[in-house]
């Protein structure tokens, strides 16, 4: 371990001019951040842009890409996060990104962050990170936690051995950061990291490999930096070698590094890994010293109950109910204030200047069914999505998202998917939206969609209403029964297709479990923040669009061609029209249940508002009688608003709030549609509306969802093969649930 | 002797790493590494995975892939 003695400086790993070192150069400076996943990167980055962070996606994929351009002391900064990875080999999304990016975009610098509690697997990435020859500052972060710890960091040590400036921070506390700006925008001649040393054997090879590069490719070095060409071709790195375009010419890779396999009687893949783990972990023990009395961290002591053999299901359980009532519970309240305010006074007001203009019948109609109705669509989302977008980020800051998918994985793994899986399904009952959202904890593309995939068939809120009024007209003597079959039919469905696609559509890809636990840790309130609401804000701006643009269409295939007196006649009675006969095996060839199903496009419970629309003819006329005044309006909306926070802190208090709430709304159901019920007993019998329900349960996920999915993985791609499977499936159990119940005498 | 055979409490030092290719390769990324002390602290309730303690951090790793890396028992 006599590597890291071996120091020399080396002019390959100084490109002739930086642009740090032009002083009050207006130009902008690119730094990247690169660390470890849990070494608090995301809470620097969000600590020094704060809100001037941007998210987005990295292109093409489903990674979170943050950045953030501000100045700082009179130069432009931009400023980008790479994914938290522990290496930069090839074998993760996340790794694969970042390596791009330092690599092609080529950074004015990087910074480093290294948890200094965890000192020596984070200076494994270091070690790579020096490979690239650009300028690094290390953040050696989490800083206060290794002090009380009783560790002592020799930072002036350490800054000489790698040759790079290291600056001790605490991002939570903000300190630290001044210091890490200033370092990684000044003169850059003491950032230039040292090229460390291999060993004699790794050395030689590599030196081989130069010459031939130098010799007979000068080109690739144009592209890429020499000390990280010549290791990725030692490697024998398949992204590099494709990316080069070498073919075959391999020999002179071959002969040159002979020799070093012989000697490790290893490939050199792992031969370079373990010299550099060897590296980082001499490193360490130069730097490091830790007491030698270790007393119980706070994190063994709560996983022994957390990760218990006999308490550690239900403690998930008991932490996943609290979540999902939060989630729901803190939100409803704000959804159903936005979506009251908005059928109420927005549409009255719009209503009323609309007719002081003398506007034209169908454009008020337009206006308050078509866009008002659209924008409140989107609106009454937005609280949930913020609300399961802060859960969520609370779980996985907090280091207690890993242990649920420790503790889950054993049962998630049977259907193909991962211990994390659990909880985007979980969220799926209350709704699909934010639960395809937060796939994104998932690391593995293969993992997030597949769960994306299987989340429509859990049922959501959206569905219960349609359950409601059928079980309420058909089976009010079962109606737990019933509804209860529902969501386990679902569930049952969801475990059948994770198989069946785990067996085709995902055949062979083999997905891996090997996961840090970190420890836990309280998340900044501002990084919670900031997640909350690029999240929400995303949401509102890019599926808000598409949304928007649905309803109105769907507004326009409800009134048009317009002046239609019957539904029937509507474009959607006639699309209904066209796929009634294929429902007929299923028990509902009518078009008026086929027009409500299509109309569920945009929300499932839309089925039922059609169906009340089509079977109940002129219901309206009903609150003609007084319109409250602007002043009685925006009062209603305040105190409307108090009463929704109220209610919403309540429920926190009270987490049974919901159970109560969804029973005072059935009821409320239960008078709204009576009239729809007993028209749909005289258009169902019991056996085709028990097929009916099923078949609102498990066909196509909304149009929101869709939005969702096509966010998150960036094509159509999964939403088409939802879709798809979803309408077979329906289909397939609608008809044998009715042919086979009329088989067995009950229809 | 694999890893998967520990029980918690138990250590071992790493003698081969039998996985090949990617997993191989994640594993040593995490510091599996030959010659590398471990120690078995859990196993999930139920059954899979387990959780191992190496170069001063917990790891989470299913039975599948920690018997893949063979080990020897030390005190």
């Amino acid at each position: 371990m006599s590597s890291e003695s071996g120091v020399q400086s080396s002019e390959l790993n100084n490109p002739p001019q930086s642009p740090l070192n032009l002083r009050g150069d207006k130009r902008g400076v690119t730094i990247a951040v690169a660390g470890n996943p849990n070494s608090g990167k995301s809470t620097l980055i969000n600590a020094i842009a704060g809100t001037r962070l941007h998210v987005g996606n990295w292109p093409g994929v489903t990674v979170e890409k943050k950045s953030a351009m501000f100045e700082h002391e009179g130069r432009q900064i931009r400023i980008v996060d790479l994914p938290g990875t522990y290496s930069l080999s090839p074998y993760t999304q996340e790794e694969i990104i970042a390596r791009d990016y330092l690599v092609h975009e080529k950074p004015d610098a990087i910074i480093n962050v290294v948890d200094a509690t965890n000192l020596e697997r984070n200076l494994y990435l270091t070690v790579q990170l020096l490979e690239l020859g650009i300028p690094v500052v290390m953040a050696l972060n989490i800083h206060d936690e290794a002090v009380s710890k009783g560790y002592k960091i020799d930072i002036k040590t350490m800054e000489d051995i790698l040759g790079i400036e290291v600056i001790p921070t605490v991002a939570t506390k903000k300190t630290g950061l001044n210091d890490l700006l200033k370092a990684v925008t000044s003169n850059t001649s003491v950032h230039h990291p040292k090229k460390l040393n291999y060993g004699s054997d790794i050395e030689s090879a590599a030196s081989a490999v130069e010459r031939q590069i130098k010799n007979s490719y000068p080109q690739l070095l144009e592209k890429n930096p020499l000390r990280w060409l010549v290791f990725k071709l030692m490697e024998r790195d398949s992204y590099v070698m494709d990316e080069i375009k070498i073919g075959d010419n391999i020999s002179f890779i071959e002969e040159a590094t002979k020799h070093l396999i012989k000697a490790h009687g290893d490939d050199v893949e792992s031969i370079m890994a373990d010299e550099r783990y060897a590296l980082a972990s001499g490193l360490t023990h130069e730097v490091l010293k830790k007491p030698e009395f270790k007393k119980m961290e706070m994190t063994e002591k709560i996983d022994k109950f957390v990760l218990n053999r006999f308490l550690g299901i239900p403690i998930f359980l008991a932490a996943m109910w609290i979540m999902f009532k939060l989630t729901f519970d803190v939100s409803t309240p704000f959804a159903d204030w936005m979506d009251a305010m908005i059928t109420g006074p927005f549409k009255r007001w719009a209503e009323a200047i609309l007719g002081l203009i003398q506007a034209p019948e169908w454009t008020t109609s337009l206006a308050t069914d078509g866009v008002i109705a659209g924008v409140g669509f989107v609106l009454v989302f937005v609280p949930v999505i913020f609300a399961m977008m802060f859960f969520i980020t609370f779980l996985e800051g907090s280091g207690y998202m890993a242990r649920a998918a420790f503790v889950m994985d054993r049962a998630m793994h049977s259907m193909g998917l991962h211990g994390k899986s659990f909880i985007p399904m979980l969220l799926g009952f209350g709704c699909n939206v934010p639960a395809v959202y937060a796939t994104r904890t998932l690391e593995n593309p293969r993992d997030k969609a597949l769960t994306a995939l299987l989340i429509p068939l859990m049922s959501c809120g959206a569905r219960l209403p349609v359950y409601v009024v059928f079980i309420g007209a058909f089976f009010a003597a079962n109606a737990g029964t019933v509804l209860w079959s529902l969501y386990v039919m679902g569930i049952a469905l969801a475990v059948l297709m994770g198989i069946i696609f785990k067996k085709t559509l995902f055949k062979g890809e083999s997905p891996m479990f090997i996961m840090e636990l970190p420890p836990y840790r309280m998340p900044s309130f501002k990084s919670l923040m900031i997640h909350t609401w690029e999240k929400g804000k995303h949401f509102l701006i890019k599926a808000g669009t598409y949304i928007f643009a649905v309803s109105i269409l769907v507004w326009f295939l409800l009134n048009l061609p317009w002046g239609v007196e019957h539904k029937k006649d509507s474009y959607l009675g006639q699309v209904g029209q066209v796929f009634a006969p294929a429902l007929e095996p299923l028990g509902f060839g009518n078009w008026e249940a086929a027009s409500s199903l299509v109309s569920g496009l945009i929300a499932k419970e839309i089925v039922v508002g059609t169906m009340g629309e089509i079977y109940v003819q002129s219901t309206d006329d009903t609150d003609q009688t007084e319109v409250p005044t602007l002043t009685d309006d925006l009062k209603e909306m305040g105190t409307s608003f108090a009463t929704a926070a109220k209610d919403a802190a309540e429920n926190v208090i009270s987490t049974f709030g919901v159970a109560s709430m969804s029973s005072e709304e059935s009821t409320e159901e239960t008078e709204e549609r009576t009239p729809l019920r007993g028209i749909l007993k005289g258009q169902f019998t019991p056996l085709s509306a028990y097929a009916f329900i099923v078949f609102v349960l498990l066909y196509m996920p909304c149009v929101v969802v869709a939005i969702a999915m096509k966010q998150e993985f960036g094509t159509w791609k999964w939403f088409g093969i939802a879709f798809a499977y979803q309408m077979v499936l329906a289909w397939v159990v609608a008809f044998v649930i009715y042919q086979g119940g009329k088989l067995l005498g009950l229809g | 002797m694999n890893l998967a055979m520990l029980k918690p409490g138990e250590y071992g030092r790493i003698t081969k790493m039998g996985a090949i290719g990617p997993i191989k390769r994640r594993l040593m990324d995490m510091g599996v590494l030959v010659g590398e002390k471990v120690k078995v602290e859990k196993i999930a309730p139920l059954g899979d995975p387990m959780e191992v303690t190496i170069k001063s951090y917990s790891l989470s790793l299913r039975k599948k892939e920690a018997e893949g890396i063979l080990v020897e028992v030390i005190k």
